[in-house]
């Protein structure tokens, strides 16, 4: 099966009868940046919509009906056992036995370890994918978040949509 | 998250998401993306194989330095069935 094949034509009708509004879709294209260095020399900056978040921050409210428009700071050198989750939205038994499946933090400390990607921005973010006024998440949230992410200076990011 | 993507590409930085819903992150159009036919919550593979989540994160970041066109989703080569049965233990 082609993977064009597994779209899945009644989903965006099935939702917005749900969260009306809630599926969006973009139809321009924005223009790429370019990489500046080799990966063996980039900084690169992570940003998870999985709901990983620093043991002891304020967690992400899963209970309100259109979601949490906040995000966390994330440590790059931080370890698994200093994070945990506050997202219900996709299947976590993975990542309960092994962080780095959904947030791979120390794949990426290990790769910066091993030469292959040159450094990692002090911070790396993450917030909960359930939004249901992608107006406000849009105009507000991922302005802001996009301007917290450009200020760490990375040259590349790598983004896990959970 | 295609929306943060877009906004940062917009500031200048170069980005690249991995993605398991193809259907959606085509709708929303971010400037790259990977595909892995995984499910939910496992975007870099299975608990343990950390070999193979270096290999999805490489390869993403492959496609920052190779994409030409913007809204290019690439379909990494990886399936569940065989990730959850214990292949791909070598980084390829």
């Amino acid at each position: 099966m082609a993977p064009s094949e597994q779209l899945r034509p009644d989903l965006w009708t099935t939702v917005n009868e749900r969260y009306p509004g809630s599926m969006i879709r973009k139809s321009d294209a924005v223009a790429l940046a370019t990489l500046g260095v080799p990966l063996e020399r980039a900084r690169l900056c992570f940003v998870s919509s999985a709901g990983v978040q620093p043991i002891g921050t304020l967690p992400f409210d899963v209970a309100h009906p259109l979601g949490d428009f906040s995000y966390r700071t994330v440590p790059s050198n931080a370890v698994p056992s200093d994070l945990e989750i506050h997202q219900l939205k996709y299947p976590s038994a993975g990542a309960t036995q092994d962080l780095n499946v959904i947030f791979p933090i120390e794949r990426l400390q290990e790769l910066v370890a091993a030469g292959r990607l040159g450094s990692l921005t002090p911070q790396f973010f993450s917030f909960i994918g359930y939004n249901m006024d992608p107006v406000r998440f849009e105009r507000d949230f991922a302005e802001r978040l996009a301007a917290a992410v450009h200020a760490q200076e990375p040259d590349v990011a790598l983004l896990a949509p959970a | 998250m295609a929306l943060v993507q877009r906004a940062l590409e917009r500031l200048g930085t170069p980005t690249v998401s991995v993605t398991v819903a193809r259907d959606i992150t085509v709708a929303c159009r971010p400037p790259r993306a990977v595909f892995v036919p995984f499910m939910m919550g496992h975007h870099f593979g299975v608990p343990g194989n950390a070999e193979l989540q270096k290999t999805i994160i490489l390869a993403a970041l492959r496609l920052v330095a190779e994409a030409r066109r913007s809204g290019e989703i690439r379909d990494l080569p990886y399936t569940w069935n065989l990730a959850r049965r214990g292949a791909y233990t070598g980084e390829s």
